[in-house]
């Protein structure tokens, strides 16, 4: 029952939140009236997802269900510090300006077997393949990981590494389909389909947050296989924020769920804690 | 015999309207069966025509081992798989140059593609499970690449260009022990790419589908599709086409050989239009009731007819020897009816029970082919007797005019060489007597020595003659690879049962050596922290009715206070994570010392000799520990502590396919699977592994308790066929009683009644003697025919020995007696081998190897069965000819004590075989009260004989049996 419940709000959530911010943003009042170029879209929605703030920092309770129904969870604290922006940033979305690079570090909480473990990414907006370490305390080695690819499993949950770090606005050609009431669809086609197992998929994108509050993707037969949807969203520190989410894998009927708490913005993270000294010993400050 | 009388007339004076009633009734069964079929929704009320390949289904559905095996597949989400062999014998490289790789690479992509929408279910798909497929471009590589860094890529992301690309990918499949005898054969000739599927009965398709695109390819390449799912359903399908192939050419076999025996075409028609009318009853009843068309009940027709066709041919043979005396249809058929009518009846009685007695094994599918064909044999008796004399009177006495035996005294002139060859049996089995016993005896000792032989085995794989492609596919792919036959062992932790408060007790002592441990890392506060936390515990296991409600409510206050406390929240967090690591306890496949035990049971695997390569858990530990370790050697073994166990599993579901994991191992740690593979789909292969395993598991106990149970295709077979061999050999021994006493209260005697078990029994030795000798493997189909055998060798025994007690009693002398029982009786059984047994051997010719059995069988059974008869039987006459018709006057049945006791033991030990059939009883327990009965019987008989009505003379006259 709850869970039916919570299924449901959500998306009143997003709108009503959507319709709260409209008055005050002068830039968004317009793009009801003429629609924005794909390419603003695009840009807003990148911002969006994944470059609120100078930095963050949010709790998140991983919930990985299979087909039966067995459950797994998994606790972490997610560390996120953005590049500089460029000289002379307007936020305009006309600009590639949401593309900096940006470091992630993850430490895992629970299950209590892993505790103590971190991963820390280097994400490269640029052709450079991402810089990832892992620290597994266990074995107490720090590894570097490299991957051929991005759409690896991220901690054995059905989000690809890509879903939590953001995909390359640019590998994709991105085609606006449909613009509903409340929503922007876009298309959005990979530049290199051989390296990926979609031969596309499409966003909904709230018209007055930018939030991608579903997205589809198709196989290269053309059938829908996997499905990740918005499931709650809070305005933290005025920034529209997802604080519950769930990727769907519609072939093995699994699914995991993401839920966000302690969420902060701009909280002048040291550069410093996203280098390999800090893996073995956490920055315990920063975490809190 | 009031009913007989009725019979012969209704058929000799009114055959028209007997024919049409016979017509009428089978094309009412034919509708019945197929109209459901061709017009589903205008009547539904009908059951359609269901087909059921699946050799599972020899289990019911809620036999243990099977409920194990569908729960065990779901839970470790493992599916049934076809098997996609690609060999290159050509290329130095193998497989591994670019374009066999290329080829591998775009059979896969096709692979993919073969899947379509659920018949049952529109929103699920059924074919090929495109996630687990297991193929080189869709699995990981993982290894190390420079200090310090492990890199994570498909094996084969795409189809490589070069030469040096190609022997890369093998390189570093060799280095994965689950590619490594699995993916790649360690030759490096070939690859096997393997098809989940959703379900068995789709592998026909995907094999078909696959064949098709292979056909497109050319090129050194060899390509090679097995594995059970794919010789089941391939074996389903084509057992369909030698129904239809090979059940006709058996009737036309055995129409030419009539028609050279009685040499009129309309004639000879009768047996075969009987035969066909017997089938399309039973098969339409089979439909109409529901009952699924199996591997066994598609053999229905294929036993019907020739006991259909016999009953018929002895009708015909004594008509065809007596027609000429009189040239009168009617007073011909009259006579060969009253000769004939009881021995059809009791042997068409006894053939029904025998195969009746099949609903007492505890095989769902046997069960329904016994009844129906049960059915079958006394439809078939009933429209011998019925049809066959109409038909004669259809045909004009004209057109009769040179047909049959001409007349005179033929056995003593023989004209055939039939004839005197059967008038020269008759001399021989006279004259020596003794000899033939004793060489009987002689022959009977051997094949006991044969039995004692026999190899109880089957292998769905050896269905398929050797030339079939599965066969083929089968054999290459298994001399390359570990073997393509899985069979999955399930180890499962019995979960330690712990009351809260016991628990409470032990967890309390656990956080006091915790909160000691970190204060000396000086955590803030740990001790004073850690006390509040014990005390707590305490008191919530007093109050808890479980282990996990206990943890619950500890993780709860804890929570509670790390967000109250602030300053403490840190070590409060410790408590925490602590209730975290208590639940984690229960997760012993992440313990080393399980996983190393687990190693330990593969290891054992591998040296049976039959496993040529098993996969676990363990194998996944210790190649993710050797990558992450720089991929030395000395590294690949399992970690020390559970927690490195944990973090390399977290890395291992970091790559793509990080369900894998699951198909090996439950979320919660405490159920996991060994993959074995079997290079050979024997069952007695399977079972030696099974065995083996028990005894290295009884020698090496594990860490912890473990239950250890099989599951798998290859597994389940054991079972069933362990069922099927028991459950036969019951049977068998069930309707053999049934048959014994059938003929004692027949021939109101034991005596005859063992004298007519003879031909049966030395058939039986002989045959399976036989089997034992030449090494042919115990199977299904040898199985079931055991049951066949005693249908049909019992029914020469009926007829000879019927005919030789009425022409002994007719002549009063066996001397002078067995010139005529050799003469037409003896004819008729001689023509009756011949034109069934030949008529079966076509089925030599079929490709599916159990149709060659039961062509092998059939003919076997009767030509041994037949000489049995007229070798044994009268040679036994001659020499028991003083107590099997003894001299003055006859008594009742209740008074012949020896019947009586013998009569009696036989019912007592029918009884205790089919109780022991449904209730598990010990053999000892049921010995004792059943000797018990038979010594109240044999008091009882001992009065009963005192009685006055036993008196010589007084008692009622024994009837007369014809």
């Amino acid at each position: 029952m709850i869970r039916l419940k919570r299924y449901r709000l959500p998306l009143l959530g997003i709108l009503l939140a959507g319709l709260a911010c409209s008055g005050q943003l002068n830039a968004q009042e317009e793009g009801k009236e003429k629609v924005p170029s794909v390419k603003e879209i695009v840009n807003r929605t990148n911002e969006a997802a994944y470059y609120k703030g100078r930095d963050g920092r949010a709790k998140v309770k991983m919930t990985i269900t299979d087909d039966q129904d067995r459950e797994r969870t998994r606790e972490f604290i997610i560390l996120r510090r953005d590049a500089p922006p460029p000289e002379g940033w307007a936020g305009d979305g006309e600009t590639n300006s949401f593309c900096e690079d940006q470091k992630f570090y993850v430490y895992f909480q629970r299950p209590a077997d892993v505790n103590k473990m971190a991963y820390m990414v280097w994400k490269h907006v640029d052709d450079r393949p991402d810089d990832r370490w892992l620290y597994m305390p266990a074995l107490d080695l720090v590894k570097r990981i490299a991957a051929s690819d991005k759409r690896t499993s991220f901690v054995g949950s059905h989000f690809f590494y890509e879903d939590v770090s953001g995909r390359t606005i640019t590998d994709d050609v991105h085609e606006l389909v449909d613009t509903t009431e409340n929503y922007y669809v876009l298309k959005n086609t990979p530049k290199k389909p051989d390296e990926v197992e979609f031969s596309h998929f499409k966003m909904w994108i709230h018209r007055t947050t930018f939030l991608a509050v579903k997205t589809e993707y198709y196989d290269k037969e053309g059938k829908k296989y996997r499905e990740y949807q918005a499931l709650d969203v809070k305005k933290i520190q005025g920034y529209h924020t997802v604080t519950k989410a769930v990727m769907r894998d519609l072939r093995t009927g699994g699914r995991t769920t993401l839920e966000y708490a302690n969420i902060a913005y701009d909280l002048d993270l040291p550069d410093d804690i996203f280098t390999e000294r800090y893996l073995r010993r956490a920055p315990t400050k920063y975490l809190k | 015999m009031a009913v007989q009388e009725y019979m012969v007339n209704l058929s000799v004076n009114r055959p028209r309207a007997l024919t049409a009633v016979m017509v009428l009734v089978t094309v009412l069964f034919a509708a019945i069966a197929a109209l459901p079929s061709l017009w589903p929704d205008s009547v539904s009320f009908l059951h359609p025509v269901t087909v059921d390949t699946d050799p599972e289904n020899m289990l019911s559905h809620d036999e243990a081992v099977r409920i194990f095996h569908d729960r065990m597949k779901k839970e470790m989400s493992l599916h049934d798989m076809v098997v996609l062999g690609i060999v290159n014998e050509v290329d130095p490289d193998g497989v591994f140059n670019p374009e066999s790789l290329r080829k591998i690479h775009e059979l896969t992509e096709f692979a993919k593609t073969l899947r379509w929408p659920d018949e049952n279910d529109p929103d699920k798909e059924a074919g090929v499970i495109e996630v687990d497929l297991i193929a080189p471009s869709t699995v990981d590589n993982i290894e190390p690449v420079g200090l310090g860094v492990v890199k994570f890529e498909w094996l084969m992301a795409a189809p490589p260009q070069t030469r040096e690309e190609s022997l890369e990918i093998r390189r570093k499949a060799e280095r994965i022990p689950f590619l490594n005898g699995t993916v790649l054969s360690e030759d490096g000739k070939a690859l096997c790419v393997y098809l989940p599927i959703t379900s068995k009965d789709v592998s026909y398709q995907i094999y078909t589908r696959l064949k098709e695109r292979i056909a497109g390819f050319d090129g050194d390449e060899q390509y090679f599709i097995t594995g059970l799912p794919v010789a089941e359903d391939t074996f389903g399908v084509e057992m369909f086409k030698q129904m239809a192939i090979s059940a006709p050419s058996a009737m036309a076999i055995i129409f030419l050989i009539m028609l050279f025996f009685f040499r009129k075409f309309v004639l000879v028609l009768s047996p075969m239009i009987v035969a066909m009318v017997s089938v399309i009853l039973t098969m339409g009843l089979l439909v109409a009731t529901g009952n699924t068309i199996h591997i066994m009940s598609s053999m229905i027709p294929i036993f019907i007819m020739p006991i259909a066709v016999l009953d018929a041919v002895h009708i015909l043979s004594e008509f065809f020897d007596r027609y000429q005396e009189t040239r009168d249809r009617k007073a011909t058929l009259r006579a060969v009816m009253d000769t004939l009518f009881a021995p059809m009846l009791y042997t068409s009685l006894t053939t029904a029970v025998g195969f009746a007695s099949l609903a007492l094994t505890p095989i769902p599918p046997v069960q329904v082919f016994g009844l129906f064909v049960a059915f079958g044999v006394l439809c078939a008796w009933f429209w011998t007797v019925l049809f066959v004399p109409a038909f004669i009177m259809f045909i004009s006495d004209k057109s009769l005019e040179n047909f049959g035996h001409p007349p005179g005294d033929h056995h003593e002139e023989p004209k055939t060489i039939l004839t005197a060859f059967l008038a020269w049996t008759g001399r021989l089995t006279f004259r020596r007597a003794r000899t033939v016993v004793a060489i009987t005896v002689l022959v009977a000792a051997a094949a006991v020595y044969g039995i004692f032989q026999i190899r109880i085995n089957d292998n769905p794989t050896n269905w398929f003659h050797e030339s079939h492609p599965i066969r083929v596919a089968d054999k290459v792919l298994n001399e390359h690879f570990g073997g393509t036959y899985m069979a999955y062992l399930a180890l499962e932790s019995k979960p330690d049962v712990q009351e809260a408060d016991a628990y409470a007790e032990a967890l309390s002592k656990r956080i006091d050596e915790r909160g000691a441990a970190l204060a000396v890392d000086d955590v803030d506060g740990a001790k004073d922290v850690f006390e509040i936390f014990r005390a707590e515990a305490l008191l919530l296991g007093r109050t808890a009715s479980t282990k996990e409600e206990l943890l619950e409510e500890l993780e709860a206050f804890a929570e509670a206070k790390s967000a109250s406390e602030e300053d403490l929240s840190f070590t409060w967090d410790e408590a925490l994570l602590f209730v975290d690591e208590e639940r984690g306890r229960g997760e012993v496949f992440k313990q080393p010392a399980i996983l190393n035990y687990v190693a330990g049971l593969q290891e054992h695997l591998l040296e049976t000799g039959v496993v040529g390569k098993a996969n676990s858990l363990a194998d996944i530990v210790k190649t993710v520990h050797r990558e992450l370790l720089e991929g030395s050697d000395e590294a690949f073994r399992i970690p020390d502590s559970a927690n490195a166990v944990a973090q390399c599993l977290f890395q291992f579901q970091s790559g793509h396919r990080p369900g894998d994991l699951w198909h090996f191992v439950t979320p919660d740690y405490t159920k996991t699977v060994i993959w074995a593979q079997l290079r050979s789909g024997d069952n007695s292969e399977m079972a030696a592994v099974a065995e083996s395993l028990d005894r290295y598991i009884a020698r090496n106990p594990p860490p912890s308790p473990l239950d250890h149970q099989w599951f798998g295709l290859t597994y389940i077979n054991v079972v069933w066929q362990d069922k099927m061999v028991s459950g036969m050999l019951q049977a068998f021994l069930g309707s053999f009683l049934i048959v014994f006493l059938m003929m004692t209260i027949v021939y109101r005697s034991a005596l005859w009644g063992f004298l007519s078990m003879i031909p049966l029994t030395v058939t039986i030795a002989l045959i399976y003697g036989m089997i034992g000798f030449v090494g042919k493997d115990y199977d299904m189909p040898a199985a079931v025919l055991s049951s066949l055998s005693i249908g049909l060798a019992v029914d020469y025994a009926i007829h000879f020995l019927t005919r030789s007690r009425s022409l002994r009693n007719e002549h009063g002398s066996w001397a002078k007696a067995a010139g005529w029982v050799f003469g037409e009786p003896a004819r008729a059984i001689a023509r009756n081998v011949v034109v069934v047994g030949v008529g079966f051997l076509p089925l030599l010719l079929a490709p599916l190897v159990p149709y060659q059995t039961v062509g092998v069988f059939i003919a076997a059974i009767l030509f041994t069965a037949g000489l049995a008869s007229l070798l044994i039987l009268p040679a036994l006459i001659a020499i028991l000819e003083r107590w099997l018709f003894p001299e003055g006057a006859k008594m009742g049945l209740a008074c012949k004590c020896g019947t009586v006791v013998f009569s009696g033991a036989a019912l007592t030990a029918l009884i205790a075989i089919n109780v022991r059939q449904f209730v598990d009883v010990e053999w000892t327990t049921l010995t004792w009260p059943s000797l018990g009965i038979i010594v109240i019987l044999a008091a009882a008989c001992y009065f009963t004989r005192r009685m006055r009505k036993c008196t010589p003379g007084i008692g009622p006259v024994e009837g007369e049996i014809k």
